[in-house]
């Protein structure tokens, strides 16, 4: 790590996303995290994203980051209207100003990513991608975005996916090489999520769980553990946070069973409130059906909670084995696996809450996921440039007739990028100046939305 | 690393690798078409006889018409006739249940079917004068054409106990309907459109059910059903259009030979991937 510091690349990074604040989620603060442990480390971070009601224009969050809230209409689930061209002239204006060397889009739903990628390849600008999610093969909605992710990773220069599971389904997805894709997890701010036993029921034992409650999540699995776990254990209650069009059955569980003291439903949980809701549990439990990654069994692992879960996707990657109880994905499997955890926790068989909350702390760190990225960063640079035609080649050679559809797209952008060049030239474009980086916290009285200063001491500590 | 342990898939240690380091087990979880059935081909064969029994019901329906357009075929002996085959078939049918002891789940006697058949007869007969005029206003060449559509539909979307999201009983019988009931308004009499409309509930309605449970309780009755029904269709056709008779019989030979050996060789294209990326199916 040394060697490298001793001379480093100053990058100027785009991150492209529908999905950012104002909107919740992993994705966001993913991006979040990350930009801000990069500007840390003095890379220059810009984000872009779609307007958000009337959040548009450009924002400053915490640190003074800056935000483009681009004036365009989401669509479909906070996604931008797919048009593949018509994002170039803001898309060019916005690289040139920022001097933008890597643009870095997140999430494979997200229309405005793969468009800036798009562009940013047209322009000769290294293009990383982010995968968030996994995918199947069969339905109709996995199918276009498959073929929408094999357009689009065929012009990028890297991958970056959650976990080795992740990476295998990006891999077949997109048909890129598997050496272009890195791992890199993601981490939690462990700042926020302590342990504090205090806040436990004595003599109760208490299993949280907190999800969406959708089908995808596992809701009618933990359907069929509630009954059967607080039948056979009087001591046991369930803590549920978060909401979804399966409340419903979970409310009908309580009902049927009179379980109303015993199983909470909280209703959706601020980002900020979850830590509170998991230090009063003793068990977390994760019943979902699919997950690339599940960052909820690290923050609950990092408050001290044992963890069961479903063997599903990258989960059996995350937690060593003294964390986590496996379980398959059938009621029976799950209520084993639940009740071996009340065993453990009587016997007094589980990691020491503080103890636990270290070790995750050392695993899971923003700032290893902003060294591992700017790695990748690093690499592009080194590596040498496509010029029009061999990239032009590249599109050709990703399918018999999709390559053909996928040239013809990207001959379009050159002519249009053409036609910009002659109708803005350079010239008249505003590069901005080469401005101090702010990293000292001087916009900090601009707490945008979750602006933690917990999480700009842990970024500069490194 | 000097001692090269050997690389683990997980997230929660460093192993020092490059991040982007490709293992040899990358994609060992990986199956490929768990769930693919082999088809045999004289089976496929056998089946397709489903499909073309009902475009050879179809087709009869609509030679009929043309017969009692062209005044060929009196409406009372069309009705006389049917109801005749339809009685028939309704005593096979139940002396097939009984051979099989299907006990009648539904409970339904002779009785009450017969005084469904009144009621439907009844009403039939009540309410063709207004069949007959519904769509009088309407010119002949819409008729035809929605006629098509809809018999195209009563194709389409027929029940042939598979399990698709595009089946639907219900609809194909109301397309169906739908057609006889436009077709009865293009004839003579009050008699004619009465005629039809129970001839299209009849051949509709209530012979895919005869067939079905031939289909699973009489040995061969498949085969033979198919190719009767197909040489009754392409002789009725013959005596309205050469042209269409032969049509019928090249489709018709497309779909019972042609479209199963093409099934078989697609079949080896199908690659159907599975792994630890899948929404995960709740074990019972």
């Amino acid at each position: 790590m040394k060697a490298r510091s001793e001379f480093r690349n100053v990058h100027h990074v785009c991150m492209v996303s529908d999905f950012f604040y104002p909107n919740m989620g992993g994705v966001e603060s993913h991006i979040y995290h990350l930009a801000q442990c990069l500007r840390a480390r003095g890379h220059k971070v810009i984000i872009v994203t779609h307007a958000y009601g009337n959040r548009t224009g450009i924002r400053y969050l915490t640190n003074g980051m800056k935000a483009y809230y681009l004036p365009m209409l989401p669509f479909y689930n906070q996604c931008a209207l797919p048009t593949v061209f018509t994002t170039l002239p803001i898309m060019r204006q916005i690289f040139i100003r920022e001097k933008i060397t890597v643009v870095h889009g997140h999430s494979a739903f997200s229309t405005l990513a793969h468009e800036a990628m798009f562009h940013a390849r047209t322009m000769n600008i290294n293009a990383v991608f982010t995968d968030h999610s996994l995918f199947g093969f069969a339905d109709a909605s996995s199918i276009i975005t498959n073929a929408i992710l094999r357009f689009s990773l065929s012009g990028v220069n890297h991958g970056i996916c959650v976990s080795n599971t992740s990476k295998e389904n990006t891999v077949l997805r997109s048909g890129i090489n598997p050496e272009l894709v890195s791992v890199i997890p993601n981490a939690v701010d462990a700042v926020m999520f302590t342990p504090d036993p205090s806040q436990r029921t004595p003599g109760q034992i208490t299993i949280v769980v907190v999800s969406r409650l959708v089908y995808r999540k596992g809701i009618d699995l933990l359907a069929g553990v509630i009954p059967s776990i607080c039948e056979k254990y009087p001591d046991v209650q369930f803590l549920i946070g978060g909401d979804g069009p399966k409340r419903v059955l979970l409310e009908e569980v309580r009902e049927q069973h009179q379980l109303h003291n015993r199983v909470k439903l909280l209703g959706t949980i601020a980002h900020t409130e979850v830590r509170n809701v998991l230090v009063k549990g003793d068990i977390f439990l994760n019943p979902s059906l699919t997950e690339a990654f599940c960052i909820a069994i690290v923050e609950a692992a990092s408050c001290g909670l044992q963890v069961v879960s479903t063997r599903v996707g990258g989960v059996p990657e995350v937690l060593p084995p003294e964390f986590i109880r496996l379980a398959q994905p059938s009621v029976s499997s799950l209520l084993t696996e639940v009740e071996g955890a009340i065993h453990d926790h009587r016997m007094g068989l589980y990691l020491p809450v503080h103890v636990a909350h270290n070790r995750i702390k050392a695993m899971y760190r923003w700032q290893d996921v902003a060294r591992q990225t700017e790695a990748v960063y690093d690499r592009l640079q080194l590596s040498p440039a496509l010029d029009s035609w061999e990239r032009i080649t590249m599109y050709r050679n990703s399918g018999p007739f999709a390559g053909i559809i996928f040239t013809m797209l990207a001959i379009i952008n050159y002519f249009f990028l053409w036609f910009l060049e002659w109708w803005q030239p350079l010239e008249n474009i505003d590069v901005l100046s080469e401005a101090p980086l702010d990293t000292s916290g001087s916009f900090s009285d601009n707490h945008d939305i979750t602006g933690s200063s917990s999480n700009r001491k842990l970024c500069k500590e490194n | 690393m000097a001692d090269k342990k050997k690389w683990k898939k997980i997230l929660y240690e460093n192993q020092g690798v490059p991040d982007n380091y490709v293992d040899e087990t990358f994609l060992d979880e990986m199956r490929k078409n768990v769930y693919t059935r082999e088809y045999e081909y004289w089976n496929v064969v056998k089946e397709s006889g489903t499909l073309t029994q009902q475009a050879s019901s179809v087709c009869i329906f609509v030679v009929i018409f043309i017969y009692m357009d062209n005044n060929s075929i009196k409406p009372e002996i069309l009705f006389i006739v049917s109801s005749i085959l339809t009685l028939i078939g309704y005593i096979v049918y139940h002396v097939i249940s009984h051979n099989n002891g299907i006990a009648q789940g539904n409970s339904r006697t002779w009785w009450d079917d017969f005084k469904t058949c009144v009621i439907f007869i009844g009403f039939g007969f009540g309410l063709s004068p207004v069949l007959m005029t519904l769509t009088d206003t309407i010119s002949t060449d819409t008729i035809y054409a929605m006629t098509a559509f809809m018999l195209i539909a009563n194709v389409i979307f027929h029940d042939y106990s598979a399990t698709a999201p595009v089946v639907s009983g219900a609809l194909s019988l109301n397309a169906a309907i739908f057609a006889s009931v436009c077709l009865a308004s293009r004839l003579h009499t009050t008699w004619h459109a009465f005629a039809t409309v129970s001839f299209a509930v009849e051949i509709f309605a209530l012979w895919p059910e005869f067939r079905r449970k031939l289909k699973k309780n009489v040995q061969y009755s498949q085969v033979t059903m198919t190719i009767t029904l197909g040489v009754a269709t392409s002789v009725s056709i013959a005596t309205v259009s050469l042209t269409g008779a032969v049509i019928f019989s090249l489709l018709h030979i497309f779909v019972t030979f042609i479209c199963p050996a093409w099934l078989i060789s697609l079949q080896p294209y199908k690659n159907n991937i599975y792994g630890p990326w899948d929404e995960a199916v709740i074990e019972k």
